[in-house]
């Protein structure tokens, strides 16, 4: 085929994928342009995960008629003058494109009236193609419907997600718009539902309760912080309140929702040595600066953006987080660096390196010689000193029962040495098997004398309302009762000595968007997780029968040398490896 | 302070304090014994701030005085001393207890009584009297069935409720309830209704002795905690507090199968179950057979497990209505056959997802006193 210049449309299209690459992305650029138009109210309906409707109505300031033609063209924009405005944006949109964009992949109807004049105007854009701009009487400000998306891109139409997913990208992107912008009125309505509707009293408590649901909107720390060219607001957990991912982190830049690894970073080294390991705050931060400071303009849909002077918008975010915590800690001595300016400063922490004992071994195993570098080791006489177990399928030793260490792990003797087995890995492990292997029959479940009901947020309420199936296959009896609640009638048999209401909050934390789509897997995955939360807990003393009895259980495991999410269940330390330590066999 | 005691009444005495010192706890104190002269006896008591637990020991009183004496030590050397006179000399400068018997010579290092939680004397003039025999049997027939998870605390409880001359038990831990009523010999004057943790009742229950035949239970208004009063000893205990459970709710009032049968052959049918089931689900199935005009009716008992095989057990039954199979938590079930002392049990139930309720088959006469409330197990599709 010669080289040919592409014809506008595929060129479109194919500039169009950049920008809208989901309903959700629609919805972004028309709900920006609202935002920009200096609106009060936003109103969003969609129909079948948008795929049937997006339309976006708002009270703005309109497009007059004589521009609506234009306002439908590839880089056409009223945000924007010069090149020199490109480095100091002040509105979300600048590009120009969405509206072009969306044209070219969907039946977009645009419908408009400025304040100023008495008759609006509409004019239809399909497949690229814009139609005559036909007057027409209309409410002040702007009206977008955008129907049959990607109806000529079926290659987009098929790499949809579910349904599901798609609805809930759509809540997410509008429950943060509404946070990010308290004195706009939003609702959302989803195929007829209403999924949203915020005040616009500029109360962000409130919107967080819609979100979060109330009682965690009653514990988030308020984050106030300003000084003379940043100012930090928002909202930030209690050290009690956690989640197990960092999906929870959110930060606005200039009103703009972006995604930033190292602004989560600096969140997450502001909660240090507060919170465990693996637990992530809830942040929602909103960041002013001078737009000058931040270039929105690296990524077609705006959700990068760089800095000019990151080291000091980390250290900033860190410190204003870090106070607010302070302020409402309930840990009193704590120790605050107040200056936190060069990079280093916050820096390492006070923390014992865990491994220090067994690095100091190996370093002299180096520098002492004691296996000369160089000779092949011969099998079995020279293993390696400390073996983390990491070889899921090989079966446990023997173990007799030594003792207990800090009530967390156990000592054995096996036939090449000491082992140290960590109770709760070794215990989640055993569940683990056994819940699997009943679930080749049936796994049991233990009904409750009273139901007991449980609210979640909006969000997990979706994420739960998907998985009721799995978890009624593994002995959970879930129903939705009401509006974002459940009620647990039964609960799987090794859950019993828990809260059922605590322990299905638990695991709905955990449930991930975009689970894998392979059933099966899933379900391993959920039962993993309850089983981590049935087992024995670090901390806890064992009588010499149940540590017996634990080891007995480990030993009849098929893979008993690591836990279900793969951390090792056992250390050993080889008889060689002791006998060297205590110079019975010294340097040969 | 100097007093004499019998090595056999103070060994007694601690046994019953003992239970309530909380070796671990960060106030060193209270992992002693308050030791202390109390009008001609010898008072001990020891405590862990939500249960305590008072005794008073015979004694000739040389010179009054007090003191708290590690509880480990104390108990322990008493426990070896001969079946003699105690003389017990505390040095006050020193704190030092001299605890002399036959030819052995002790000397325990002891912390000052001032240090020790004050113990308040209530008004205890409103007290209720309870026959000791049905308050023992009514705790061993209930406090089981409460939960141990302090994650609801409620549930850790046994609430007590009294209304004119009936009290009556109930503990749940969310998967089963246990209820107990019983007359009192006097009414109260006002109704009562409280939870007291499990744990402190099951203490009373170990402290009551042969000879007491009432035990004086008073909730002194507004101070969240209740007084056990015995002849020679005393529990205190916290109440818990929040909303327990509205258990007659759960009762059910009907029934599509009753099974009536023998509660010591039931309940060695499912301890043998249990050997089974205990490695695995814990599951013990009931296939509940109704007999013919020649063939008395059934309950199958079985438990299994991958592991450890299987077992079944026929138990003959009287039985009414349809047949119907249900499962259980073996524990559950053995747990509450274990307090059942008529010689028949009944097991009501009408489907195997509703409540399995399990009561005593009293004499004529006699009207249900026990009830219990087990939800059974089912197996997932």
């Amino acid at each position: 085929m010669p080289i040919h210049i592409l014809p506008p449309e595929v060129a479109s299209q194919i500039a169009a994928g950049e920008v809208v690459e989901r309903p959700a992305s629609v919805v972004k650029e028309l709900v920006e342009n609202s935002l920009d138009a200096g609106s009060n109210s936003v109103t969003i309906t969609v129909e079948d995960a948008g795929k049937r409707l997006i339309e976006v109505a708002d009270d703005g300031c309109g497009i007059p008629i004589d521009q609506l033609s234009l306002a439908v063209e590839r880089h056409a924009t009223n945000k924007l003058d010069g090149p020199e405005d490109l480095h100091c944006i002040a509105s979300l949109g600048f590009r120009g494109e969405a509206l072009a964009s969306i044209g070219s992949v969907a039946r977009l109807t645009l419908t408009s009236r400025t304040t100023d004049t008495d008759l609006g105007a509409n004019l239809q854009v399909e497949g690229g193609h814009a139609s005559r701009v036909l007057p027409l009487g209309s409410p002040a400000g702007t009206v977008v419907r955008v129907e049959n998306l990607f109806y000529n891109v079926p290659a987009r139409l098929k790499f949809l997600k579910h349904d599901q997913t798609e609805r809930r990208a759509i809540d997410k992107l509008v429950t943060r718009y509404s946070l990010a912008y308290p004195l706009v009125r939003f609702s959302l309505h989803q195929d007829g539902r209403l999924a949203l509707q915020t005040s616009g009293n500029g109360n962000r408590r409130e919107i967080l309760g819609t979100i979060y649901g109330v009682e965690i909107a009653r514990q988030l720390i308020e984050v106030i912080s300003e000084d003379d060219w940043i100012q930090v607001l928002g909202f930030t957990s209690p050290t009690s309140l956690t989640r197990s991912s960092r999906r929870e982190l959110t930060f606005f830049v200039n009103g703009r929702p972006v995604k930033d690894a190292a602004l989560s970073a600096a969140v997450i080294k502001a909660y240090h040595t507060l919170l465990m390991v693996n637990r992530y705050p809830i942040t929602i931060l909103f960041l002013k600066m001078p737009p000058e400071m931040v270039d929105v303009n690296v990524h077609p849909t705006k959700a990068e953006v760089r800095f000019r002077e990151p080291d000091r918008i980390f250290s900033s975010v860190q410190r204003a987080v870090r106070r607010a915590l302070l302020a409402h800690s309930p840990v009193p001595n704590l120790e605050f660096q107040p200056h936190w300016s060069d990079g280093a400063a916050w820096g390492e922490p006070h923390t014992i390196d865990p491994t220090w004992g067994w690095r100091d071994i190996e370093n002299q195993r180096k520098e002492g010689g004691a296996i000369p570098e160089g000779s092949s080791p011969t099998p079995g006489s020279q293993s390696p000193p400390i073996t983390k177990s990491g070889l899921g399928a090989q079966p446990a030793p023997l173990l007799r029962p030594v003792g207990q260490v800090a009530s967390t792990y156990l000592v054995a003797e096996g036939p090449d040495g000491l082992y140290l087995i960590d109770q709760h890995a070794a215990h989640e492990r055993v569940l683990f098997e056994r819940v699997m292997k009943q679930r080749d029959s049936s796994i049991p479940s233990q009904i409750l004398l009273q139901p007991v009901a449980i609210d979640l947020p909006p969000y997990e309420t979706r994420l739960l309302q998907e998985q009721l199936d799995i978890l009624g296959k593994i002995g959970f009896q879930v129903e939705l009762f009401g509006h974002n609640s459940f009620l647990v009638r039964a609960v799987p048999a090794i859950l019993e000595n828990h809260d059922p209401a605590a322990s299905l909050r638990l695991l709905v934390e955990d449930f991930e968007e975009d689970e894998t789509p392979l059933q099966a897997e899933l379900e391993a995955r959920i039962i993993a997780r309850i089983c981590k939360r049935a087992a024995i807990k670090a901390g806890k003393n064992l009588s010499p029968e149940e540590q017996r009895a634990l080891l007995t259980d480990l030993e009849a495991c098929q893979s008993p040398r690591t836990c279900p999410h793969g951390r090792p269940t056992m250390i050993h330390l080889s008889v060689d490896l002791l006998e060297r330590q205590f110079g019975r066999r010294g340097s040969r | 302070m100097r007093a004499s005691v019998l090595q056999e009444n103070l060994a007694h005495g601690l046994s019953i304090v003992s239970r309530a010192v909380s070796p671990r706890s960060t106030l060193p104190v209270l992992a002693n014994i308050l030791v202390a002269t109390d009008e001609g006896r010898l008072r001990l008591s020891a405590t862990n701030l939500e249960l305590g637990i008072t005794c008073w020991i015979g004694a000739k009183i040389h010179e009054e005085g007090s003191t708290t004496v590690p509880a480990r030590t104390f108990t322990d050397l008493v426990g070896t001393l001969s079946e003699s006179h105690v003389d017990m000399a505390l040095d006050v400068r020193t704190q030092t207890l001299n605890l002399r018997c036959g030819a052995s010579n002790n000397d325990l290092k002891c912390i000052d009584s001032q240090e020790f939680p004050p113990i308040s004397v209530e008004d205890l003039s409103d007290g209720l009297e309870i026959n000791v025999a049905d308050l023992k049997e009514m705790i061993h027939q209930v406090a089981f069935a409460a939960s141990t998870d302090e994650a609801r605390p409620i549930l850790t409880g046994v609430l007590i409720k009294i209304n004119n001359d009936k009290i009556t038990m109930a503990a749940a831990d969310g998967f089963r309830l246990s209820v107990r009523y019983a007359p009192l010999s006097s009414s109260a004057s006002l109704p009562i209704s409280a939870v007291i943790p499990a744990r402190a009742l099951s203490e009373l229950a170990r402290i009551v002795e042969d000879g007491d035949q009432t035990v004086t239970m008073t909730m002194p208004p507004g101070r969240g905690r209740v007084v056990f009063q015995l002849q020679n000893a005393e529990l205190v205990s916290q109440l818990i507090e929040g909303s327990f459970p509205d258990y007659e709710q759960i009762i059910p009032h009907s029934y599509e199968t009753r099974a009536v049968l023998s509660t010591s052959a039931f309940l060695k049918a499912c301890k043998q179950a249990e050997i089974f089931a205990r490695e695995g689900s814990r599951i013990a199935r009931l296939k509940i057979e109704p007999g013919d005009e020649l063939e008395p009716g059934t309950v199958e008992i079985q438990g299994q497990s991958e592991e450890t095989g299987s077992s079944e057990n026929v138990v003959d039954a009287t039985i009414e209505g349809t047949k119907l199979l249900i499962a259980f938590n073996v524990g559950f079930l053995r747990e509450v056959l274990d307090v059942i002392n008529t010689p028949n049990v009944a097991l009501e139930t009408s489907a195997d997802t509703s409540p399995g309720v399990i009561r005593p088959v009293e004499a004529e006469g006699e009207h249900g006193e026990f009830i219990h409330v087990i939800m059974p197990m089912h197996l997932g599709s």
